[in-house]
């Protein structure tokens, strides 16, 4: 095992431009956690406004305009500026290099680029936001989007920029897969989080340009009267939405698969035991990608296309479920006879499998045209992708800030606090959303700023618990940047959970600005745990 | 890696005049009224000039054959979506394969026929033309 030395990654190079110029892909991922989590919060800050509004019907907390502003940006900042940015920019970055055993990513410079570009989109996004919002929708559907006098452009612009840092990390992390790993160290001999970047990096570099495209003919519409969406110009509006999910349903994946890395991450790691079905995860890693580009109809069932296409993205839809369920039932039997231990990372892990599950399945009901036609655009689908999207997302990325924090960073932070947040995090979550369910299969549209009194109590019930959440989710992330503050100096040595892959038993914490001292050998799979056996650094 | 394939100048001046050549075919079928066969010929023409491009310009064709497989990627990805979103646009206000919808039940049960007439029911169905069926006007 490697001493902890002096020199590291956060510390060589000093002074403010060795960060602004640095290629040092661990800080750039550093830069990319720190904006996304201000989007996270200011995200947050949104949707607890919107809570409140709804805490009681016709409360005039703030006005319906403002509440449709609100929405927007809620869902705009979380999707685009947060969750698809930050999570492969940020855990992303830190970890695929060193995961790989290389000094770098492929292409450091573009590297810098890509967290340049993202910045620039965020600028067009702050600019919406002070110049009075936008009320679209984050869907930005047409004929609205293209009559309505708020900052569709600005906002879009934004989008459509940071579209380009996707395909260019995505771009960048492909790369580095082929072409930067350590000689033994085979394809299914990957830690399962660099398979899951891979499909990733794939969907991105492939959706992504649709999204851009459907960014351009938009303004193209709007600024010069071109035909595409609007049916009096001979445009047909239902194509928007066929453009927008096109792009979009592949989006959820690569929100959802860099969570499902990280799982199969923690859980064996935190299990002691070798994973369950390697090339099951990694395989469906891929197909989940491909299916991925098959299903977008299924949030159209009520827009107006054919019946034929209703029918078959309805059949299409179900089979997403299969490499899914895969994934699950082999988490859980990765745990079966291994010594799980309840830290915070695993409390996360735990919790991403009830959450997920339940979005996931929820997604089949609503991938059944009968019953979507009545539950579309209420709360039963903001629950559905809530669960999938926070308690899914977020709550997997939560889990591998804590598993990989001190590894980052070098400092442990306080667990018990750790822990009462992941439970925080896990109750609240659950009474928040779970409600909306409820609200949906009765009725309560989604995107309303008030509602009629039949609904009030699960409505305040949500709100109630969604205080919960905000402050677990708050306490949670100034816990783990209180110790990288230097106030608590538990050095957590080089492995603390006794993980087996590259970045644990290397490299020192935090790793040095080269990753490793000596070039790495290759010694034994990332999940060995039946064949070696690796100390835990730290102990409580 | 190492061996970098030279292009010959002719075969450069070769593929640039038949990407001119190209364009000109492009404008000139615009001219000619093939229905919705118009947009498919042009469809060709553009994907022919960009395969040109990246074969010849881009070195495609003596790269490593990865780069082919990936180019070829984009084509089928963007085979499915135009294949995919025609299955709505072809059949847009078909009712699909439910023969109900193509042969709407007209029949009515047999109580309608002892209600008085009205204006808006107690006409027996079978006996009179269905004229407010608005189902299928697309058909
Ligand atoms: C098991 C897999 C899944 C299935 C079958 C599924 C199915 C669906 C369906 C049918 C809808 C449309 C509902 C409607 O608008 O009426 C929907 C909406 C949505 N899903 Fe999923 N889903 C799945 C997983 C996910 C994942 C993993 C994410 C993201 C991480 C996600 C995010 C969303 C979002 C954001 C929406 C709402 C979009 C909007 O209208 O604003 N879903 N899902
Ligand atoms: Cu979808």
């Amino acid at each position: 095992m490697i001493e902890n030395v002096k020199q590291n990654y956060l510390t060589h190079p000093k002074g403010i431009m060795s960060w602004l110029l640095t290629l040092d892909h661990k800080r750039i991922g550093l830069m990319y956690l720190v904006s996304g989590i201000l989007f996270f919060f200011m995200g947050g800050l949104l949707a607890l406004g919107m809570r409140l509004e709804l805490a009681a019907p016709g409360n005039d907390f703030i006005s319906s305009e403002q509440y449709n502003n609100i929405y927007t940006l809620h869902g705009a900042i979380m999707i685009f500026l947060f969750i698809i940015p930050a999570i492969p920019g940020a855990l992303g970055n830190i970890l695929l290099p060193l995961m790989v055993g290389a000094k770098d990513v492929a292409f450091p410079r573009l590297n810098l680029a890509s967290f340049y570009i993202y910045s620039f989109g965020a600028l067009f996004a702050l600019y919406t936001i002070v110049n009075g919002g936008v009320d679209t929708g984050w869907t930005f559907y047409t004929p609205y989007s293209t009559q309505s006098s708020s900052n569709v452009v600005p906002m879009t612009l934004g989008i459509f920029i940071i579209g380009f840092s996707s395909i260019l990390t995505g771009l960048n992390f492909i790369a580095t897969v082929h072409k930067m790993r350590i000689p033994g160290l085979t394809w299914y001999k990957l830690p399962l989080f660099v398979w899951a970047l891979y499909g990733t990096s794939l969907v991105q570099i492939t959706a992504t340009p649709v999204l851009a495209i459907t960014m351009v003919l938009l303004m193209l519409e709007r600024f010069l009267g071109i035909g595409i969406f609007d049916p009096a110009l001979g445009g047909d509006p239902v194509l928007y939405q066929h453009f927008f999910w096109f792009y979009s349903h592949p989006a959820v994946y690569i929100m959802i698969l860099p969570a499902f890395g990280i799982i199969s991450e923690i859980i064996p790691v935190h299990s002691r035991k070798k994973i369950w079905g390697y090339k099951f995860i990694a395989y469906s890693t891929l197909s989940i990608a491909f299916i991925g580009f098959l299903v977008w109809g299924h949030h159209m069932f009520t827009s107006g296309q054919s019946v034929f296409s209703q029918i078959v993205f309805s059949f299409i839809t179900y089979f997403v479920g299969i490499p899914t369920g895969v994934k699950i039932f082999s988490w859980i039997l990765t745990m079966y006879k291994g010594q799980v231990s309840f830290t915070p990372p695993m409390i996360y892990a735990l919790s991403f499998l009830f959450l997920f599950t339940i979005g996931g399945l929820t997604g089949i009901f609503l991938g059944a045209v009968a019953l979507d036609i009545h539950l579309h655009d209420t709360y039963f689908v903001v629950a559905h992708f809530h669960y999938v999207m926070q308690g899914g997302t977020i709550v997997a990325f939560l889990g591998g800030l804590h598993h990989w924090w001190p590894k980052s960073f070098g400092t442990m932070y306080n667990q018990t606090i750790a822990n009462i947040c992941a439970f925080g995090v896990f109750l609240g979550f659950n009474g928040t959303f779970f409600p909306q369910f409820l609200l949906g299969l009765r009725g309560m549209p989604r995107r309303y700023a008030t509602y009629s009194e039949q609904f009030v109590e699960l409505h305040s019930y949500s709100t109630f618990w969604s205080g919960i959440l905000g402050f677990s989710i708050f306490f949670a992330i100034v816990n783990l940047f209180w110790s990288f503050m230097k106030r608590n100096k538990v050095d957590p040595g080089s492995n603390p959970w006794g993980g087996m892959s590259l970045e644990w038993t290397h490299t020192s914490s935090p790793p040095h600005p080269h990753n490793f001292e000596t070039d790495p050998v290759f010694e034994h799979g990332p999940y060995d745990y039946d064949k070696v056996i690796v100390e835990k650094t730290y102990k409580k | 890696m190492s061996d970098h394939h030279i292009t010959p100048l002719r075969t450069y001046l070769v593929i640039a005049s038949c990407l001119f050549f190209l364009s000109g075919v492009t404008v000139w079928v615009s001219y000619i009224d093939l229905g919705s066969f118009n947009i498919v010929l042009a469809m060709f023409v553009a994907t022919v000039k960009a395969s040109l491009v990246a074969f010849f310009f881009m070195h495609l064709l003596w790269d490593d054959k990865k780069n082919l497989v990936l180019f070829l990627m984009s084509l089928m990805f963007f085979g499915i979506f135009v294949v995919i979103t025609m299955i709505d646009t072809e059949f847009r206000g078909a009712l699909g394969f439910n023969p109900e919808t193509k042969e709407p039940i007209t029949k009515r049960a047999p109580f309608y026929a002892q209600l008085p007439l009205t204006d808006t029911h107690g006409y027996p169905v079978d006996s009179h033309d269905d004229i407010h069926h608005g189902d299928d006007d697309h058909h």
